[in-house]
């Protein structure tokens, strides 16, 4: 072992000098032992949000959206501002997984299984938000176009809302494949680690029969190719959509054709960030410390940072052209978000999101976790203001003066929003214990002695 | 207890199949009501326009009554539907209000279906039969030696007859009028000065100058609807070319008519009278008065040069200005009096020869009334119809003097104030449930038929008063009586009684010649002992101005919904009473916008929220009368609406201003409570606070430069070329045209659409939260000490950004150009509110269910109640625009120019809502398209608004 020989170019992205058995050990191992009691205290943290959220929704829908702070003029406030927050959280994964595959970046093996799994929690905490946000969500069906007795009843093509419908489904839906199929190695690995027999079938019968014959390999690398050609322009596709609700209106700070790729490179930047905050978390927290290692985060840290400065260019050109444009509903817009009586979140959104993370130039801040995750918070609030600069103050105050209202959330809106961050976490904690978090197949692969340089015998 | 409807046209006859569906049909409808019954009125009654056999379910038949809202007695056209009434609209061929009704009269049919209202008549706390109260009461009037009369002003010929009646039988009888909002000071002065007590009929409309002091004629002042018509009739640039009207008020705080004026002033109350006095001399100089003048008591509150100007422009319109006050001090009125003879206006834009009847309050008797009381010289006391104990400056002398009354009885239709300290309660019916009449004015007669029978026990005052007075006879028949004797003989064709009265009952009024008072001479000795009433404020102190709101008036309909609800047209604010203080005021009291004041004076005081009006005077803080009744109902006290709501008892919005009518100063406290302030509209300005750029929605010019450049002020705008192909309108293409010179923001289709439309009212605590749901509002905007109103509603677009944008296809495209609300379709995603530039759509937050199951009855079954979660607007009153396509299909002919008319066209007092088919060229909305002025608000947007607004014309010559 100790006349390894390794290409100096190569840095290695897996410490600890694993071999494979030992890959299967450590990843597997939460799945066999009991869960801690910091496992457990977070999960009843989780699950009690999610009761907050389930009781304000149920409220909610009981009594009516009146309980919400909106009114005549703002039609869309916390509700619209949480679901593509999330939307854009449940970005990174794809990014991470499809994109990055893609491009042969390794190092996306340690991170891709949970990445993936954010995309699809946030995707349904997403979900959730349209539906609630309706005056009468028992009649959500109605946005699908399905044959009805109604007329038929068609739904309305040319409307943004009804393209979202489409985007985030397909979105879901594909996540959803892709992150089973990779899953499938895994699940077969750990029917075979877990003791109890009835896991073990479980497992098995998860994997559809996974035999790890070349035959089975071959397939699903081809697969997963395939998936992952196909989620790539999905990653796309779906915030321009959601950008399109937006764009496609009239609204002052709403009608703008840079939202498509604003909104994408937002999202990836509030994706990476929220990646980094439940990957600095789970290393140190399951031992992962050696999967995940430095150099993960400080890659991650580089693709935010540019994503960053992606962002800040097309905040500056959006006031650009507000102020190029001569138009005065635009330019008063714009202006209104930094001067009007909702500057302070126009200020604290600029600082954390273009700001803040100029820190990530430095090295040493990109390997210090617990500034990093600093960092990535941030990032977190800053583009959930984003969304909120956008959304509601825009419409606070658009054409006609005298409809100008302000807009304050009840405590409904923010028992909501916290019961969203419980369906979040109580699904990733679940997951955290009941499914391999991290690719072991992949992670394999990515071992020194399968990165050996060719001739190189030991 | 429970008669079975009884159809009038069929009395007798067997049942038919649609005689019995309409008794299936009522019979629900009286299911409906515990206790109460709805039936038809026994008498005949002929609707307008239609024969009584066309009176089908389901199709509305529309009889002319008259107007109790206020003495001011307008004619209405009350709607029928399955024997409901649900809509009161102005009746076009009365010849005083001509097809204009204000907030408040549209309103009084949802007083119909109070359920604050007494069902039965009551001694003390125990209900009794009509029987017994009148046997009770008679005996007990038999034994009085002083019985007095108090009644709020009876403009009824046959109710006046009635009283004479009920005078003759009880010699010990004696009547007394008082009205909350008294013009008793105009009788009085013209008593001293022309030796005659009467209120002058104004006559607006022959007035080129009008010189206001503090007089709101367009919004509360004696007769606002008839003075609308009048005065906007001269504001309209249609025909002649700058022959507009030139109006300069003089006033505390802004007013409604203040606000439409072209020249205005911030007055104090102190300082009126010496402004008057220093007018009167610059007018006495310039038409060489020989005779006394008034003293110089005081500086002019308004600069000199202005009066001159004033003076000026009086002068050179002799007989054809006038000058008017609405001071209750006689001696500022004597001045007015003066002024108006030295222009010679008596005669012309004056008359006191067929004065008005509109208003005759008689303050002093009230106040002896007071006193007898209190010194026990009256031993029975009537109420009819009057409140004193809640709306006379001396309530509560007047209650304690009521422990003094051995029998006191109560006319009322509620338990009010007033009522509720006396022995006998007896239920008043409605004006809707009562044979009547009126004349506001000599030889202008009006009927008042029932379009039901009393819902409860109740009785109109005219039949109670007649049973009182040993009289067998019914209202019906005496009304018919006594118009057969004293108005008949007057008629001016040569028709029979028969034909004479069922042409008043279809059309509603008459005019009739009647009998000139002799001209009283104008007697100047009194002017030079004239002194003011007012005095100043001390330091620190504020004068005090109790005002009567363009909403609630003197208070009466206070359990209103509507009218509660109904915004305030200058401050904005609905539900509830505010102190009014200038912006000056407030910035050195550090006061902001919904902060408590307390008002004191030495014994006295009230706490208010404050409200911080532009145009107010410096030194002077306002607030409505009309708030803080105790006894109206839960809708007067402000009790929320929405039951899922936390209970929101806000006493703070109900201050009751009366007791401090006859206060001229009181010290201000600021206190550390709040009270937010339930405003519809919370920025005033159409220039944006950042950068400070005007937006181009109110178009305004000069009378000057307009006659100079018909398109001043009104340039021409590119429009944004769409994307998608445009509309074809094949058939028709409604539109509408709105006059902003007209426009004068009362907010008459306020409430007008309100009824029209079973739009919701959502009560304070929603208001506060921007949520009120109006489908047409008027948007208020102030720049610089001018004020614009702007009438807002659905601007049905050719190319909507709503309908694009909802994902169900909720929000349609008619093929005549309506953007349509499918409501059962809507889901709720808010989308197409979002993307509304003029912000017209509104949201159900909640089921705002009408609690009142009672007043459910006024709903109009045409339209849609809407359930929550669901976006609604204006629909361009689209049932309405089918009932008449229906009707001209019916007829065999094609639909014409004025055959629709939406609910808040129709009840615009000046006429400034003109709706019809823009693919018609020669139709009235087309060729107001056309006009020079005519422009669409955001028409940039390439949205193709429906509705053209004509730029405001101001008569600005200083």
């Amino acid at each position: 072992m100790s006349e390894k020989h390794f290409s100096v170019l190569r840095v290695p992205l897996v410490d600890g000098d694993k071999d494979c058995r030992q890959v299967t050990r450590d990843i597997c191992a939460p799945l066999q032992v009991g869960p801690t009691r910091l496992w457990y205290i977070s999960f009843a943290a989780a699950v009690t949000a999610l009761l907050i959220g389930v009781t304000a929704v149920t409220d909610q829908i009981w009594t009516g959206i009146g309980t919400w702070g909106l009114n005549k003029t703002v039609g869309w406030s916390w509700d619209i501002t949480n679901f593509v927050f999330w939307v854009g959280i449940g970005h990174a994964g794809t990014l991470i997984s499809a994109i990055l595959f893609l491009f042969r970046q390794h190092w996306r093996t340690s991170i891709n299984r949970s990445a993936e799994a954010m995309t699809i929690f946030a995707v349904m905490c997403a979900g959730v938000f349209p539906v609630i946000h309706m005056g009468r969500p028992w009649l959500a069906y109605w946005v699908l176009p399905y044959p009805n007795p109604m007329g038929p009843l068609w739904v309305n093509f040319r409307s943004p809302l009804l393209w979202d419908v489409f985007a985030i489904s397909t979105y879901f839906t594909i996540s959803l494949t892709f992150w089973y199929v990779g899953l499938l190695p895994d699940l077969a690995t750990a029917a075979r680690e877990v003791a109890e027999p009835w896991r073990r079938r479980l497992y098995s019968w998860l994997s559809l029969g996974w035999d790890g014959s070349q035959r089975t390999w071959s397939h699903y690398e081809k697969l997963y190719l395939l998936l992952a050609g196909l989620a790539t322009p999905l990653v796309f596709s779906v915030h321009t959509i959601v950008s399109f609700d937006f764009a496609t209106s009239i609204v002052p700070g709403w009608h703008t054709t840079i939202f498509p790729p604003y909104f994408v490179c937002g999202a990836i930047f509030s994706g990476f960030a929220m990646v980094l905050s439940l990957m600095l978390i789970a290393r140190r927290v399951m031992n992962f410390e050696d999967y995940i290692t430095l150099r993960h985060i400080d890659a991650m840290c580089k693709i935010t940072l540019l994503t960053s400065l992606i962002v800040a260019l097309a905040y500056s050109t959006e006031l650009f052209t507000a102020w190029y444009s001569v138009n005065p509903y635009e330019r008063f817009a714009f202006l209104n978000r930094i001067e009007g009586p909702y500057h302070w979140f126009y200020l604290v959104m600029m600082t954390c999101n273009v700001a803040v993370p100029q820190a990530l130039w430095s090295k040493r801040v990109r390997t210090t976790p617990w500034v990093v995750f600093l960092i990535s918070i941030a990032i977190n609030i800053g583009m959930w203001l984003e969304r909120f600069v956008i959304i509601t103050v825009s419409l606070h105050r658009d054409f006609l003066p005298s409809s100008w209202t302000m807009y304050h959330p009840t405590y409904i809106e923010i028992a909501t929003f916290i019961g969203s961050f419980g369906l979040f976490f109580t699904c990733f904690l679940l997951f955290c214990r009941l499914l391999p978090m991290i690719a072991i197949s992949e992670i394999k692969g990515v071992l020194h002695h399968a990165r050996r340089a060719p001739g190189d015998e030991s | 207890m429970h008669e079975p409807p009884q159809d009038p046209f069929n009395a007798g006859d067997s049942l038919t199949r649609r005689d019995f569906l309409k008794l299936l049909s009522t019979s629900f409808a009286a299911l409906s009501l515990v206790g109460c019954k709805l039936r038809p009125p026994k008498e005949k009654i002929i609707p307008f326009l239609q024969q009584p056999e066309e009176s089908v379910p389901g199709l509305a038949s529309w009889y002319a009554s008259t107007c109790s809202g206020c003495p001011a007695a307008c004619g209405v056209l009350a709607k029928s539907r399955d024997g409901r009434p649900i809509k009161l609209e102005g009746n076009p061929d009365h010849p005083l209000s001509r097809g204009g009704l204000c907030a408040r009269g549209q309103a009084t049919v949802l007083d119909l279906y109070d359920s604050q209202r007494l069902r039965t008549p009551w001694q003390g706390a125990s209900p009794i039969s009509w029987a017994q109260a009148d046997a009770a009461i008679i005996a007990k009037l038999k034994k009085s030696d002083a019985i007095r009369i108090v009644s709020r002003t009876v403009s009824s010929p046959s109710l006046l007859a009635a009283l004479e009646k009920f005078k003759q039988r009880f010699p010990a009888a004696r009547h007394i009028v008082y009205e909350p909002l008294s013009s008793s000071a105009i009788v009085e002065a013209h008593h001293r000065t022309h030796g005659q007590a009467v209120l002058p009929h104004y006559h607006f409309d022959r007035a080129r100058v009008i010189v206001s002091f503090d007089a709101d004629f367009l919004g509360t002042w004696i007769s606002p609807v008839e003075f609308i018509k009048d005065w906007s009739a001269n504001r309209r640039l249609d025909k002649e070319r700058g022959l507009m009207s030139w109006h300069a008020q003089f006033e505390p705080r802004l007013s409604l008519t203040g606000t439409n004026a072209d020249l205005r002033r911030p007055l104090k109350p102190s300082q009126e009278f010496a402004t008057l006095a220093a007018l009167g001399r610059m007018v006495a100089r310039r038409v060489g008065w020989q005779g006394p003048l008034p003293p110089e008591e005081g500086a002019p509150g308004v600069a000199e040069s202005l009066l001159e100007h004033t003076a000026g422009m009086l002068t050179d319109a002799k007989r054809r200005s006038l000058v008017v006050s609405g001071s209750q001090d006689p001696d500022a009125q004597m001045l007015v009096n003066w002024i108006n003879v030295l222009l010679d206006n008596y005669g012309s834009t004056l008359d006191i020869e067929r004065p008005s009847r509109q208003n005759r309050s008689d303050d002093a008797a009230m106040d002896q009334l007071i006193e007898e009381m209190k010194r026990g010289q009256v031993s029975a006391l009537l109420c009819l119809d009057a409140n004193p104990a809640y709306d006379h400056p001396r309530a509560a002398d007047f209650v304690r003097a009521m422990g003094r009354v051995q029998l006191s009885i109560a006319l009322a239709d509620r338990k009010d104030e007033t009522a509720a300290l006396c022995g006998f309660l007896c239920p008043l019916s409605h004006s809707l449930e009562s044979w009547g009449d009126a004349e506001p004015v000599p030889g202008v007669l009006s009927l008042q038929q029932p379009l039901l029978s009393p819902i409860f026990e109740s009785r109109s005052a005219l039949e109670t008063l007649l049973r009182w007075s040993g009289q067998s006879v019914s209202a019906y028949d005496f009304v018919k009586e006594h118009w057969r004797q004293n108005v008949f003989s007057r008629r001016k064709g040569k028709q029979g009684f028969t034909s004479f009265w069922d042409e008043a009952l279809r059309r509603g009024a008459v005019t009739v010649a009647a009998a000139a008072l002799p001209a009283g001479r104008f007697v100047p000795d009194a002017l030079s002992r004239l002194k003011p009433a007012r005095r100043p404020a001390k330091s620190g102190d504020f004068e005090l101005v109790p005002y009567a709101s363009t909403a609630l008036g003197d208070g009466r309909q206070a359990n209103n919904p509507w009218l509660q609800e109904l915004p305030d047209p200058m401050s904005r604010v609905s539900w509830g009473n505010y102190a009014s203080f200038s912006p000056g005021d407030a910035q050195r009291l550090g006061l902001e916008e919904g902060r408590v004041v307390r008002l004191s004076v030495p014994g006295r005081q009230a706490e208010l929220p404050v409200h911080i009006q532009t145009g107010q005077a410096e030194g002077v803080v306002a607030a409505a009368l009309g708030y803080g009744r105790k006894n109206a109902g839960p809708i007067a006290a402000n009790h929320p609406m929405v039951k899922m709501l936390p209970l929101e008892r806000d006493l703070l919005g109900g201050a009751d201003l009366y007791a401090w009518l006859k206060t001229q100063t009181v010290s201000v406290t600021v206190t550390p409570g709040r009270s937010p302030l339930a405003k519809v509209q919370i920025y005033d300005s159409l220039t944006d606070p950042l950068m400070g750029q005007k937006r181009p929605f109110v178009r305004e010019t000069t009378l000057q430069e307009y006659v100079q450049d018909p398109r001043s002020g009104n340039p021409e705008v590119p429009e944004e070329k769409g994307l998608w192909p445009r509309h074809e309108y094949k058939g028709h293409k409604w539109g509408m045209a709105v006059d902003l010179n007209s426009c004068m923001g009362c907010g008459a289709c306020v409430v007008g659409c309100q009824a029209e439309n079973n739009v919701p009212v959502v009560g304070k605590a929603e208001v506060r939260k921007s949520r009120d749901m109006a489908w047409i509002r008027i948007d208020r905007y102030y720049e610089d000490d001018r004020t614009s109103f702007q009438p807002i509603l659905c601007q049905h677009c050719d190319n909507a950004p709503c309908e694009t944008v909802c994902p169900v296809l909720a929000s349609v495209h008619s093929t005549e150009g309506l953007s349509m609300q499918v409501y059962n379709r809507c889901v709720g995603t808010r989308y197409c509110s979002n993307n509304c530039p003029y912000k017209v759509r509104r949201f159900n937050w909640f089921d705002y269910a009408h609690q009142d199951l009672v007043q459910n009855m006024a709903l109009n079954p045409d339209v849609t109640v809407r359930s929550r979660g669901v976006m609604e607007k204006c629909s361009f009153c689209v049932q309405r625009i089918y009932s008449a396509k229906f009707q001209a299909k019916q007829e065999g002919r094609q639909l014409k120019d004025g055959d629709v008319i939406p609910a808040c066209a129709q009840s615009c007092p000046a006429d400034a809502l003109v709706f019809g088919d823009l693919n018609d060229p020669n139709s009235r909305v087309s060729r107001l398209a056309r006009d020079s002025r005519s422009y669409r608000v955001l028409a940039e947007l390439g949205v193709g608004p429906s509705i053209f607004y004509r730029t405001k014309v101001r008569n600005r010559r200083v």
